[in-house]
């Protein structure tokens, strides 16, 4: 039997060695101790002895890798046969690869095209883990809250509120949950970018009638928010969810551009949208906008809500104008007509609770004004009882102010001609 | 605790409760030898030996060459063939010469040899800052010991865990490394006679409160029991766990805590970066406690920087109890 | 046991100290070194065993001559380069070829490897991967001897690059002030890795090492069994007796290279050449047949029986069950002790 030569591993690491030179040839006789190729490694170059005196047959090519403990040739003592390369006694001959048919090498990959992680930090609530996992178990969307923490981090606090009200509230007002797209109130006529109407709390579409004749050469659109007017009844979690509804009847309008003016509740709601569909809306007016200040006075509107009948109601609708003497009794009858519905009536002092608790005004629009790009104004009359019309001073230099001094919460209904004209000027 | 009947609890410092310990064993147990530089007629730098060469004789009482990593070895050496060494470096920063020993044949001998040998070895560490002793002499090198699987690591913080987490060491097979804060040496406790164990392993829960959690090590348990005194005025309860032993961590009590209050803050005096802090958080972090967070977990931990000379520069480096009040409040009122 | 009636001072030592049956079952221990080496190369080489592993071929005579006095409850530790103080020492040749082959069965269950098979039933406290950790460790196994007053004496073994750590002069000094039962056992084979003990240690002898911890410090020929044991014998019974440590330093030279990796730039052939001349174990054989304790054909025979012993170890080993890989971090601590 001949004597095997074999790739010897000299280093911890190695796990197969290449031929780099046989300082031998084929069939020559070497004698043991002597030098017959040198082996490459990834760290070292090193010479390998013979293992035994003899004749060298069946060496593997040069440039060949080995792997370690497989035969790279065998010695063939004096007179011993050479004939085909001997079946190893031990286990595991790899055979040797060629140097030229070596595997590609795996190509590098190509990086995944990732998502902009700025874009998807800016749609996801910032909120803290037991924020989540309250929001989780109580089916909550926690796009629905404010955060109180900082950065406007919601805390689980942010969460336990609505919970409260939501699990533990004292009754609340009941009424059935509708389904259904918000009523959406069109004019026929008019040409050129469409002007959006949104109405304050406790009003509905009519309320835009006096102003009406001075913007009908455009065509015009109510919205009626949610639990009010022909707009279904739904329990809100919170202002997210109502500008999100308004929004979607604004996006299934079609509208390339619109012009939006809001009122009071209506608009915080048109500033929001204002802020989220910046490229469609080439011009805003604000009519004593909430969101713009914490205060609102809560009286008023609890009183509203809960009145069921002209006698209840008529004192607080006062509180809305300047001068109370526009507020007849006619008026006030055919208000609380419209208000007639009891489930109407819930809806809205549910909706109140979330959006005005204890008198305060739950949601922030003052950032949103900051980013606001399009034309935009706020009108406010500076009798204003329900919304401090100081709050309009926070608005940055860019948004005009229009302040009326003896007008009230209602100033389109108050001095319809001059509100009017201020905005189809402005068209 | 377990204790025997018919203990009395006096009054006694955290050093003669070491000492208390140390001489339960020696009387009990031939094979227990002490092992350091001048701990005989000298009584050890902190005085914790105190007198126990008199009691005990210089062959148990061994005052050791100025050799750290030589004298470490013959204690681990000693603990592999029979003897219960408890080996007292002077200063916890003087084991930096005996890591060899330590981390290379102490921590991993049991493992290398497949179980066939256990290191049965006590060694005490004078550790912290506060006394004016400057760079070498204060460090808190307790998490370098805690990163070795093989180790176990304690931080008594109270007269009556040193005496009972040491004499809890004695009882363990493996090494055990007891890290003792010096300025706790002269704090009176109120500690139990006799013998009685302190689980390794096991932290405890100083002060119950709903708000936020501190979790402290050593000198910083009785800060942050400070802070958790002044907070209460405020409305806020902190509630205050000792952890005592590092490795290994408990984190049942931890977790339970933190699933309790929703907010963590770790305290200690090692540097802030890369120590206890780091793995208490990663593991509420990486448990079902992390659905119960309501803020980022905060770390209060020494500077990264050396502790200095200058007393108030000094104090500067490590955290005091407003800066625990300041935290814990951030915490538990949401602002942070 | 040292036979106290051969006194003819023209007799080696070795050959007046022990029996036939020791020497022979000592030539034996040499031969399964040397053989149980040659197996462990041929099985890494042949990929067999991960890692590395540090030969001790041409070492035989240090490692048996220096446990010839020890009995299994005498300690020793030991170093990388350790595989012939365990053989002498008494292991079993099949739980340290199952040890390189990382099974259950090994040693250190296949946690070790080459560099840290220990024995400690037979007293040995342990190879070790650190130059020079070994040494406060084997005084530690010291000083639980005298405290616990066994009459153990621990043989130190270690190499000419531990004798420039510090924890060699710490350890040297703490053994020499407590006088504890210790022998340091230096086996100089020349090199520190490829640094020759001329380039770095300043002393000409390490032995001369000892005067620095006032013990007796003596140099003799490592490769010379019979002089390895009368050092090392003195030295063991002035331990057991109470009067402490000594330092014996084995010159010696390893065949190989310092670990499976070396490339051999740093000595030359014919050094290596001239001192396999000078190889323990033919020494050893020619002196046991000069004095009549054996013949070519009991040496023959030891041979293959050697032989067969080591093929039985390794075959042993390749058959004996890998560890679980659950099993991955079972003994860093003890098992939990009942309270």
């Amino acid at each position: 039997m001949p004597t095997e030569i074999i790739m010897p591993k000299v280093d911890m690491d190695m796990e197969t060695g290449k031929i780099a030179a046989w300082h031998v040839e084929e069939g020559a006789r070497v004698a043991e101790g002597e030098p017959i190729f040198d082996i490459e490694t990834d760290k070292a170059a090193m010479e390998v002895e013979a293992p035994a005196n003899g004749t060298l047959h069946h060496l593997v090519p040069e440039g060949a890798e080995v792997p370690i403990g497989a035969p790279v040739g065998w010695l063939y003592a004096e007179g011993e046969e050479v004939g085909e390369p001997p079946v190893r006694k031990t286990q595991g001959p790899e055979r040797a690869k060629e140097p030229s048919k070596s595997e590609p090498k795996t190509e590098t990959p190509t990086p995944a095209p990732v998502t902009s992680t700025a874009e998807v930090a800016e749609e996801k609530p910032r909120a803290t883990p037991k924020a989540r996992k309250l929001a989780r178990d109580n089916g909550i969307d926690l796009a629905t809250l404010n955060g109180s923490g900082p950065r406007g981090r919601i805390q689980a606090a942010d969460v336990a509120v609505l919970d409260d009200r939501q699990h533990a509230a004292p009754v609340p007002p009941a009424f059935n949950n509708e389904a259904g797209p918000l009523s959406v109130i069109r004019s026929r006529g008019g040409t050129g970018t469409p002007i959006v109407l949104i109405h304050g709390f406790a009003n509905e579409a009519a309320a835009w009638s006096p102003i009406e004749s001075h913007l009908s050469r455009r065509p015009l659109i109510r919205i009626e928010l949610p639990c009010h007017g022909k707009s279904p009844k739904r329990r809100l979690s919170g202002f997210p969810e109502l500008v999100s509804d308004v929004r979607r009847a604004f996006d299934d309008l079609g509208l390339e551009a619109a012009h939006l003016v809001g009122h009071s509740l209506g608009g915080a709601v048109a500033l929001a949208i204002a802020d989220t569909r910046g490229n469609r809306v080439d011009g805003l007016t604000l009519i004593a906008p909430a969101g713009l200040g914490p205060d609102i006075n809560g009286a008023v509107i609890d009183g509203i809500g809960r009145a069921t009948r002209a006698e209840g109601l008529g004192p607080w609708l006062r509180q809305l104008v300047a001068d109370d003497t526009i507020i007849t009794d006619r008026y006030v009858r055919a208000a609380m007509m419209s208000r007639k519905d009891p489930d109407l009536r819930a809806a809205q002092m549910a909706m109140a609770d979330v959006l005005f608790p204890d008198g305060t005004q739950a949601f922030d629009l003052r950032p949103a004004i900051g980013r606001l790009a399009m034309p935009a104004r706020i009108v406010w009359g500076k009798r204003d009882a329900i919304i401090d019309w100081r709050h309009a001073l926070g608005a940055p230099g860019h948004i005009a102010l229009h302040l009326f001094d003896g007008l009230g919460h209602l100033p389109h209904l108050e001095s319809p001609d001059a509100i009017g004209q201020l905005i189809a000027a402005t068209l | 605790m377990n204790a025997q009947a018919g203990i009395e609890v006096r009054e006694i410092s955290y050093a003669q409760a070491i000492r208390e310990a140390m001489d339960i064993a020696l009387s009990e147990d031939e094979r227990v030898i002490l092992m350091g530089e001048d701990i005989g007629v000298y009584g050890g730098a902190f005085q914790v030996t105190g007198d126990l060469v008199d009691k005990y004789g210089t062959d148990r009482v061994m005052d050791t060459p100025i050799s750290e990593l030589g004298g470490a070895g013959v204690a681990v050496g000693a603990a592999m063939t029979g003897l219960r060494p408890i080996f007292e470096f002077q200063f916890s920063d003087f084991a930096t010469l005996a890591m060899e020993q330590i981390v290379n044949q102490a921590a991993k001998v049991r493992y290398m040899l497949g179980g066939a040998v256990s290191v049965p070895l006590v060694m005490r560490f004078p550790a912290g800052s506060g006394t004016g002793a400057a760079a070498q002499h204060s460090q808190s090198l307790e998490a370098w010991l805690g990163h070795v699987p093989g180790l176990k690591v304690v931080q008594p913080a109270t007269p009556e865990d040193a005496k009972g987490l040491l004499l809890a060491a004695l009882d363990d097979p493996d090494p055990v490394m007891i890290f003792e804060h010096k300025l706790l040496y002269k704090m009176k406790g109120q500690v139990p006679s006799g013998r009685y164990t302190t689980p390794i392993g096991k932290a405890a829960v100083r002060r119950e409160g709903g708000h936020v959690t501190i979790v402290a090590t050593a000198i910083m348990v009785h800060k942050a029991l400070d802070a958790a005194k002044a907070l209460e005025d405020e409305g806020i309860e902190a509630e205050v766990i000792d952890l005592r032993t590092i490795r290994p961590l408990d984190g049942d009590t931890v977790l339970a805590s933190v699933r309790k209050t929703g907010k963590l803050l770790c305290v200690y005096e090692a540097v802030k970066t890369l120590g206890i802090g780091a793995e208490v958080s990663a593991m509420v972090a990486e448990s079902d406690a992390f659905d119960f967070l309501d803020a980022p977990i905060v770390r209060l931990g020494g500077a990264e920087s050396p502790i200095p000379y200058n007393p108030e520069l000094e104090k500067a480096v490590v955290p005091q109890v407003p800066d625990i009040i300041e935290a814990a409040r951030g915490l538990a009122e949401g602002r942070t | 046991m040292p036979d106290s009636t051969a006194t003819d001072r023209n007799v080696p030592y070795a050959i007046r100290a022990y029996s036939p049956d020791q020497l022979i079952e000592a030539l034996r221990k040499m031969y399964l070194i040397r053989r149980f080496e040659e197996g462990a190369e041929d099985s890494y080489t042949r990929g067999l065993i991960h890692g590395t592993m540090h030969l001790s071929i041409g070492q035989e005579a240090s490692a048996v001559g220096a446990c010839m006095s020890l009995t299994d409850d005498d300690k020793i530790t030991s170093t990388h380069r350790g595989h012939g103080h365990c053989v002498a020492k008494g292991a079993d040749l099949g739980k340290m070829f199952a040890e390189f082959f990382g099974k259950e069965t090994g040693y250190c269950r296949g946690r070790g490897g080459s560099m840290h098979i220990a024995d400690v039933e037979k007293g040995n406290l342990g190879a070790n991967g650190i130059v020079a950790g070994g040494i406060p460790i084997a005084v530690g196994a010291a000083l639980s001897a005298k405290r616990l007053g066994t009459g153990a004496v621990t043989v130190c073994f270690f190499g000419d690059g531990a004798n420039n750590e510090g924890a060699f002069h710490e350890a040297l000094n703490m053994a020499s002030i407590w006088k504890l039962p210790v022998v340091f056992v230096c086996e100089n084979n020349r090199y520190g890795m490829s640094t020759s003990t001329e380039r770095s240690t300043a002393v000409k002898s390490i032995a001369d090492r000892a005067a620095a911890y006032s013990m007796p410090g003596e140099r003799v020929d490592g490769n010379d069994f019979s002089a390895v044991t009368e050092a090392v014998d003195a030295a063991v019974a002035r331990a057991r007796n109470g009067d402490g440590p000594s330092l014996i330093e084995n010159v010696t030279y390893r065949w190989r290279g310092h670990s499976k990796s070396d490339r051999n730039r740093y000595r030359t052939k014919e050094e290596i050449a001239e001192w396999q001349e000078r190889d323990p174990i033919a020494r050893m054989a020619a002196m046991l047949k000069e004095h009549g304790i054996t013949d070519d054909a009991a040496v023959a025979s030891i041979e293959k029986d050697v032989e067969q012993a080591v093929e039985a170890a390794i075959a042993f080993a390749k058959d004996s069950p890998a560890p679980r890989i659950e099993d991955a971090t079972r003994d860093v601590y003890s098992p939990k002790v009942a309270a």
